[in-house]
């Protein structure tokens, strides 16, 4: 069975017009109007990307988020009114991987869902067992666990904690990290990585407010302390 | 040939000062004027009363003691007690005695002497010798004579004089106390205006939040209200027409996405299009891209009008961010010249607006300059420089501030025309660039080649 994508955009020849082009990516697309909808369907079957509109009637798209959060990794992509207002920080703390904003084209949304495609399945690729302090990463399972106990993480925030252990003590800027993970490159939006690096530490940090393990270097980025 | 006239148009608070000085001066002049001429009539009254008391009392002593002896006579008048200083005349058997013999019969009003001669007690001011002075005449019939006394009211009248010279200082002072006052009344008149001129300019300045402090005063509570009116309907009417762009492209958004969407399809299917469609797609999608391109910057500028735009500062390094900017942009083959000590300069910026005020140049310069031909970066004092040179025709000095503006492309369309692109782009240039604190200017090329070159300058932080 082939990559299942759910959209959930309230205008109906917007989500008619991107089925079209996402149909042509050889994609399957299931359709919601509402959020109610689109929770419903997720419930019924997951999808392995969501595309959530902000705008929508009923529950919103923050909300959406929030909802599917609360049982799934799958990677979502938030589709925001503006790129410079809160809407896309808020999008990103409601557990989006990745927010565009409309109009945008077909083709930047698929390269996008491909992106977070292939990061999901990043994490069978094997590399060693990684331990700093109570933190204990498994990339090859997918797991981290502290204090000996599992830590849930979304696939984006897996990745950025992989990808920070794999080389411990050196300053990744916003900019590498972008290119990496997200696939962006330089002209990325730097409060992707703010914001995952936040729920990060929430997450593994005892205390997220004086992060010990992922720390911020002022000017430069941020690196894994030994 | 004609004078100059020479017309001095005094201010308000001028006419203010001068109206109360002039309305005091009037005042204290004609309140002198009276104490001066009462005091002076009561005075004189006075003196008149108290010396015609004395006059009928020394006129009894002459009566009793006159002999026909005019030495006696004399003696009589020397012995009188003379408190004001007056002059005793006696007249008898067709002749005057007199102690001091210039104030004898000549000293005496004909009309004065007249009247007493004729039985009549009588006084009389007049002057004599620049005195004044005053006469009392009492017919004794019993005796066949008339007494007289001439007194002096010489003092009373420097006693006047120095009351008047009293009276006229307290007038000067009066007009200027009044001059003073009016002065202060008009700036108390004056200063809420003067609150509604740093107001207005405000306004005029873009706050328009900008509102006069709620008046207490009866008088001034309507002024306030009536501007706060004003600055209130036109803030409406601004956000309005800010709001109703911003609407607008916001509606436009969608439509427009699934027009992109569909074209993205209809490019799939591309090799199953006749030729003709194929062309068809073709404007569609460029037209599609223009379109996209203007709503973004349309939704851009009305942020900008509606005040919503805040800066996401970082540090960035400058030099990197340009040669990214570049190299992403539609002049991605562009030589970009970076001075040496720039190399590590690194500017707080808000790093999507410094790539699109680099984009939007470099696309300017591909539109409207035949391509760009080279971006600098130099260091400047307080600053860094960001120039974009063409081999276009230039920018007349005339269209330099212009171009700036919205839409401006008309400003010299038939040197700048092309059919691609709206001239939003150098206007959110300005308004990107200003938000950091920078500035804008079109100018020559550098080396005098034609063309014209696009300069942004940044203010950069010295380190201290």
């Amino acid at each position: 069975m082939g990559t299942r994508i759910l959209a959930v955009e309230d205008d109906e020849r917007i989500r008619a017009a991107v089925k079209l082009a996402l149909e042509d990516e050889g994609w399957t697309v299931v359709e919601a109007a509402t959020g109610e909808d689109a929770l419903a369907a997720f419930q019924q079957e997951p999808a392995d990307v969501v595309l959530i509109d902000i705008m929508l009637p009923g529950i919103d798209g923050f909300e959406v988020c929030r909802s599917i959060r609360r049982t799934s990794d799958v990677p979502i992509v938030m589709v925001t009114a503006r790129a410079d207002t809160h809407d896309v920080v808020a999008g990103l703390e409601a557990g989006a991987d990745d927010y565009l904003t409309k109009p945008f084209a077909p083709k930047e949304l698929s390269a996008r869902i491909r992106a977070l495609l292939r990061r999901a399945r990043t994490s069978e690729v094997s590399s060693p067992h990684l331990r700093f302090g109570d933190l204990e990463i498994v990339p090859e399972e997918g797991v981290v666990r502290r204090n000996g106990r599992d830590v849930h993480l979304t696939k984006t925030e897996f990745r950025v904690l992989v990808e920070l252990a794999q080389s411990p003590g050196r300053v990744f800027s916003r900019e590498v990290l972008l290119e990496r993970i997200w696939e962006h490159g330089y002209f990325g939006d730097g409060r992707l990585v703010d914001v995952h690096v936040r729920r990060l530490r929430t997450k593994i940090e005892a205390d997220p407010a004086n992060p010990r393990h992922v720390v911020t270097v002022r000017g430069l980025g941020y690196k894994l302390q030994v | 040939m004609r004078l100059p006239v020479l017309t001095v148009r005094l201010g308000l608070r001028a006419r203010i000062t001068l109206a109360f000085a002039i309305g005091a001066l009037l005042l204290s002049a004609l309140l002198s004027a009276t104490t001066w001429a009462l005091t002076r009539e009561n005075l004189l009254n006075q003196r008149e009363d108290a010396a015609s008391t004395i006059v009928y009392q020394n006129a009894r002593i002459v009566r009793s003691r006159v002999t026909d002896d005019p030495e006696s006579n004399q003696q009589v008048l020397s012995s009188l007690s003379t408190p004001f200083g007056s002059r005793p005349v006696l007249y008898r058997d067709e002749g005057y005695t007199s102690v001091t013999p210039a104030f004898g019969q000549d000293a005496l009003p004909g009309a004065l002497r007249a009247m007493v001669l004729d039985g009549q007690p009588a006084r009389m001011r007049y002057e004599y010798r620049g005195e004044m002075q005053m006469a009392v005449g009492v017919p004794l019939p019993a005796v066949e004579s008339a007494y007289f006394e001439i007194i002096s009211l010489d003092d009373l009248e420097s006693t006047l004089e120095a009351l008047g010279v009293s009276l006229v200082g307290a007038s000067l002072l009066t007009s200027l106390a009044g001059a003073a006052l009016g002065w202060w009344a008009s700036r108390r008149a004056l200063r809420p205006l003067a609150g509604v001129s740093t107001a207005a300019l405000s306004l005029a300045a873009g706050r328009l939040d900008t509102r006069l402090e709620a008046n207490a005063d009866p008088d001034l509570a309507p002024i306030s209200e009536s501007f706060n009116q004003m600055a209130q309907s036109l803030q409406d009417r601004i956000e309005r027409d800010a709001r109703f762009a911003s609407d607008v492209s916001h509606e436009l958004r969608s439509p427009l996405m699934t027009l992109a969407a569909s074209i993205e399809v209809l490019e799939n299917q591309r090799d199953d299009l006749t030729e003709r469609a194929r062309a068809a797609l073709d404007l569609m999608t460029l037209d599609i891209q223009r379109f996209r391109q203007l709503v973004e910057d349309l939704l851009e500028i009305s942020r900008f009008d509606a005040g919503v735009v805040r800066l996401e500062l970082e540090e960035v390094h400058l030099a990197e961010l340009v040669m990214q900017a570049v190299s992403h942009s539609s002049e991605a083959d562009v030589p970009v010249e970076l001075e040496a000590e720039l190399a590590g300069v690194v500017v707080r910026a808000d790093k999507r607006r410094i790539v699109r005020v680099i984009a939007n140049l470099l696309d300017n310069a591909a539109k409207y300059g035949g391509g760009a031909t080279g971006v600098g970066l130099r260091r400047v004092e307080g600053g860094v420089q960001i120039a974009v040179e063409d081999r276009g025709p230039g920018v007349p000095v005339e269209d330099r501030d212009l171009i700036f503006e919205r839409f401006s492309r008309g400003v010299s369309a038939g040197r700048r025309g092309s059919s691609d692109g709206v001239g939003l782009g150098l206007a959110l240039v300005a308004e990107h660039v200003n938000l950091h604190g920078g500035r804008i200017w079109v100018e020559e090329r550098a080396d005098g080649d034609e063309g014209a070159r696009f300069v942004v300058q940044l203010p950069v932080e010295e380190p201290a």
